[in-house]
């Protein structure tokens, strides 16, 4: 997956890599979380799912590596049916799919390296992970990846005794782990000072730019949603209430999505 | 007045009436029923033996010292002819030890004064009657009950005792004085050797228990931690062929990895060195060893999900496992061997350590092998069928749901009835176990027949409440057929094992007893419809049922107290600490199991999605995101176990459990209240010192 994409054939307009067909998602509960959502990714393309809270957000991005099970419609990633996959065949599609969270969710506990090896999972035996066990090529791809998001030095630390932007990047680091050709962010820098919710979007949009990784990320604010995505999907009440570039959201679109009631808040 | 309440008011009012009369008439009872009488606390003669009990238990027999003595001894008349002359005291001249009697001459029952000079000052003494033969008794001076009395500072003592009952009065008799003292510094008393020793087999017994239980509690834990059992569940196809392979793997796997384990002990135990076979096995083993060195490389990079792709990691799996056993047999082997060396001094006790290792691998490795064996081949087997089964659709969907679901209900109804040959009462589970059935697939059939939603929040009110009662009508159904079928009055009433006759269906006669049988083909048929209606695509929660499973099983061991579970054992094994291990072990794992699983429950999920979302298994997700979270609460709660345990452990004892209760009984029944005081003290000591040591540590680990 490196950034240069083959020349497409002149029928082809461009190559989806993430196709989302009339995804529903209701809750035992009945809670209607998704409502017939559509929509494709490109190869390369950093989208930005904005929405308030309980729009769906990150129902829609859980359901896309199946933590949640769809109730209805179907994804397709290159021309696999995510849905319809058994236990084996989603592992391996997930061991392709990163994702990071808004609390981070690193093993508190377990050492820094510990969690960036993590993400080699779905690449290891698991016989050999019984006895904690992995190749000298992960450990040393774990220790790049550190280097890569700045944190070489935090290591040997337990991921508790890093600072939130750090765990971040720890998170960041694990996903990479994964090799990942998609890269799903939910609210990754909702629990963030402004100053290091930059600095982890940067890295983002490096993974982006560098290695032509798809990024959907979801986001509480417009405006870092216009500094970074190539394009926006608003959702409302799990239906898609705009899916364009973040320019065309202009005041009266901004109330439809966020309520007459919104203001806009800049986050620098 | 009482127009204006509202019936509410009124309602609540008699509630707390009728609640008011009800406790009246329980606490009546409950004093009746317990024989609370406070006269009986009153009673002279109780009131002094629980007052001399206390005063023993509490002069606990510690400590020993070595004493001196001395004795002095003086003739008694019996017969007299100037009757009554009492002769006059007078003080001995000399400075030896003395006894001088008031009376000249006496009877038994006459109340004398016995007079003792030149004793070592303040010195606790006694007096004995010593007649011809030597028997002597002990004199209890008037008025007291202690036959103790102390020698004034002088050397001097008068006391009044009663004359005894005597036989043969024409030879002489003697009334002894004694006088002891302790000399040197006190000692640790026989009682308290003893008592530290069985309370070091407490603490160990209590030890080897916790022990025992935690890694059997460990395993059950994640089965019944209802967070990460609730997102098992499995295609209806996957489960039927999983559940039937389980024996077939069972068999196989002792069959395979029972045989290359106990290749592995015979060879760590140096038993095989003695057959020519030695020079084969090596050899043999270490080209094992290296070709799965070698296909573990490979099997890092196999990807896809081609068939020969699995079958290929699932051979590499098999021989892996192979190799973990065959070590472990090894390991279990040399443990025997260096028992055998280490037999004698110091090391003796690590040799009989490593010895008992060696026997417990040695004893359980088959099954062991079948466990693994089964889990392994019904899993791979699963998963291997989905690709097979994915593709039926419709009809044939169901077909094989019900082919499939038949032959699981009928291995399911098969190993529970094999299981109720084995006591009458199990054989109540049979029943149970197809009314089970029949409940569920009665509720099936009411969601085929009228349509029912398969999703929770689209079922109305009323279809829920339809689909309660056709479950219980078809279990309470089930039931009843199962019962007279299988002949369940046999069982229950007559507490006989089912008939041994042979199994006939349509006159053929099957090699399986017809209690088996006929549960087989009850099971298969429940099972069948139930497969027939659900196909082999439906996704069954698997995970909940085995966390209900376990946490029933749980619960049940749970409510059994060790001290009855000490009373089964000790027939089993016999008296001794043995037998308090395992009850205390199998209490401990209840115990241990339903306090992990509820840790496990609190973890936080978020890492857990974070790991799964990588790809990663089950299993590695469990490894990777649960176990370092926790590690800390799971040694939280093992050592507080512990602490329970070695409270428990005193008094397992008393059913013959072995350990410090043991002899605190014993002394208990022997009356010997001032020992059992010991024992009682260094109960106490042990058991707060720990609480206190374990309280400290949970603290700083938590
Ligand atoms: N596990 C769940 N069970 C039931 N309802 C849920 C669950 N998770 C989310 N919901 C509901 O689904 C809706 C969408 O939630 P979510 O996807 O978390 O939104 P967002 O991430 O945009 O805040 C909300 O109304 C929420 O209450
Ligand atoms: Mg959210």
């Amino acid at each position: 997956m490196a950034g240069v994409t083959p020349p497409l054939p002149s029928f082809v307009c461009e190559r989806f890599m993430l196709k989302i067909e009339h995804l529903t998602k209701i809750y035992d509960n009945g809670v209607k979380a998704l409502d017939d959502v559509s929509f494709e990714v490109p190869d390369g393309q950093f989208v930005a799912i904005i929405g308030l809270s309980g729009s769906g957000k990150s129902t829609l991005l859980r359901c896309i590596n199946r933590l949640i099970e769809p109730t209805d419609g179907r994804i397709l990633w290159n021309d696999i049916d995510i849905t319809s996959a058994n236990d084996e065949e989603l592992r391996l599609i997930r061991r392709r799919i990163g994702m990071i969270f808004q609390q981070f969710n690193l093993v508190k506990r377990s050492k820094v390296i510990t969690n960036v090896l993590a993400g080699r999972l779905g690449y290891t035996n698991q016989f050999m992970s019984f006895i904690n066990h992995f190749s000298k090529e992960d450990y040393e791809d774990a220790l790049a990846k550190l280097e890569r998001v700045g944190i070489a030095d935090k290591a040997d630390n337990r991921a508790d005794e890093l600072s939130g932007g750090q765990q971040q990047r720890v998170g960041i680091a694990r996903a990479l782990m994964q090799d990942p050709e998609l890269m799903l962010a939910d609210e990754p820098v909702a629990s963030l000072d402004p100053a290091t919710s930059h600095s982890v979007m940067k890295y983002l949009e490096l993974l982006n730019k560098e290695d032509g990784i798809s990024i959907l990320c979801s986001l509480h604010f417009l405006s870092l949603a216009r500094t970074y995505s190539d394009r926006v999907i608003a959702l409302k009440d799990g239906r898609i209430e705009f899916d364009g570039p973040a320019q065309d959201i202009d005041e009266v679109r901004f109330k439809e999505i966020y309520g007459e009631d919104a203001v806009r808040v800049e986050i620098e | 007045m009482w127009g204006s309440r509202s019936p509410e008011t009124a309602r609540r009012n008699l509630l707390i009436v009728i609640g008011i009369a009800i406790a009246i008439v329980i606490y009546s009872f409950g004093i009746d029923q317990t024989d609370i009488d406070l006269r009986e606390t009153q009673d002279e003669t109780r009131q002094t033996s629980v007052t001399r009990a206390l005063r023993e238990l509490l002069s606990p027999d510690i400590f020993d010292q070595d004493s001196e003595s001395q004795f002095a001894a003086v003739s008694m008349q019996l017969r007299c002819e100037d009757d009554g002359a009492a002769s006059e005291i007078t003080a001995p001249s000399g400075s030896e030890p003395t006894v001088v009697v008031v009376t000249g001459c006496v009877s038994s029952g006459d109340v004398i004064t016995v007079e003792g000079f030149n004793f070592r000052p303040n010195t606790p003494a006694v007096l004995r009657w010593i007649p011809p033969n030597g028997e002597s008794r002990p004199l209890t001076p008037v008025g007291t009950t202690d036959i103790v009395f102390d020698v004034d500072s002088d050397g001097h003592f008068a006391t009044q005792v009663t004359v005894p009952r005597i036989r043969g009065e024409d030879e002489a008799h003697q009334i002894q004085a004694e006088a002891r003292w302790g000399v040197g510094l006190p000692f640790a008393s026989d009682t308290t050797h003893l008592v530290i020793e069985k309370m070091i087999e407490t603490v160990l017994t209590a030890l080897m228990a916790t022990t025992l239980a935690i890694p059997i509690a460990f395993a059950i834990s994640f089965l019944a931690a209802r967070n990460l059992m609730k997102q098992v569940s499995v295609p209806a196809g996957n489960v039927f062929v999983g559940v039937i392979l389980l024996p077939v793997g069972w068999i196989l796997g002792t069959m395979l990895y029972g045989a290359v384990g106990q290749f592995g002990v015979e060879l760590g135990s140096g038993e095989l060195f003695n057959g020519a076979t030695a020079e084969a096995a090596a050899p043999a083993v270490l080209l094992l060893l290296a070709s799965v060195a070698g296909g573990v490389k490979r099997r890092q990079n196999v990807a896809g999900t081609g068939i020969s792709v699995r079958l290929r990691v699932f051979g590499l799996n098999v021989l892996m496992v192979a190799v973990g056993i065959f070590v472990f047999g090894v390991l279990g082997g040399l443990a025997l061997t260096a028992s055998e060396v280490l037999d004698s001094g110091f090391l003796a006790t690590f040799g009989n350590a490593l010895g008992t290792i060696g026997d417990i691998i040695e004893l359980t490795i088959v099954g062991v092998g079948g466990l693994v064996g089964a889990v392994m081949l019904s899993s791979f087997s699963a998963n291997l069928v989905q690709h097979t089964l994915k593709d039926l659709r419709g009809i044939e969907s169901h077909v094989a749901g019900f082919v499939l679901g038949g032959v699981m209900g009928a291995v399911i109804l098969g190993l529970v009835a094999l299981f109720g040959t084995q006591g009458a009462l199990l054989g109540l589970f049979a029943p149970v176990v197809t009314a089970i059935l029949g409940a569920q697939a009665a509720a099936a059939l009411y969601t085929y027949v009228f349509n029912v939603d398969k999703r929770a929040f689209n079922v109305t009110k009323t279809q829920a409440t339809g689909r309660l009662i056709a479950s219980i009508v078809g279990a309470v159904i089930m039931f009843v057929i199962a019962a007279e079928m299988l002949d369940l009055s046999r069982a229950l009433v007559q507490g006989r094992l089912p008939a041994e006759d042979t199994f006939r269906f349509f006159g053929v006669a099957f090699p399986v007893r017809s209690f088996i049988g006929k549960a087989m083909l009850m099971g298969a048929i429940l099972s069948g419809i139930m497969g027939a209606l659900s196909g082999v695509h439906e996704s069954i929660p698997v995970g909940m049922t085995i966390y209900n499973g376990s946490r029933t099983i749980l619960n049940a061991m749970r409510s059994i107290e060790p001290l009855i579970m000490g009373i089964v054992f000790v027939i089993w094994v016999g008296v001794g600490p043995f037998a308090g291990v395992l009850a205390l072990g199998l209490h401990s794992i209840a115990a241990l199991g339903k306090l992990y699983s509820e840790q496990i429950e609190n973890i936080d999920n978020g890492p857990l999605e974070a790991i799964q979302s990588t790809g990663a298994t089950r299993l590695q997700t469990i490894i990777y995101g649960v176990v370092p979270q926790i590690i800390p609460p799971y040694i939280a709660f093992t050592l507080y176990r512990w602490d329970i345990n070695v409270r428990m452990s005193t008094i397992i004892g008393f059913v013959g459990g072995g350990g410090i209760g043991f002899i605190l009984q014993q002394q208990i029944n022997l009356l010997q209240y001032r020992d059992a005081g010991v024992a009682m003290l260094a109960i106490a000591i042990v058991v707060s010192v720990l609480d206190y040591m374990s309280a400290t540590i949970r603290e700083r680990i938590i």
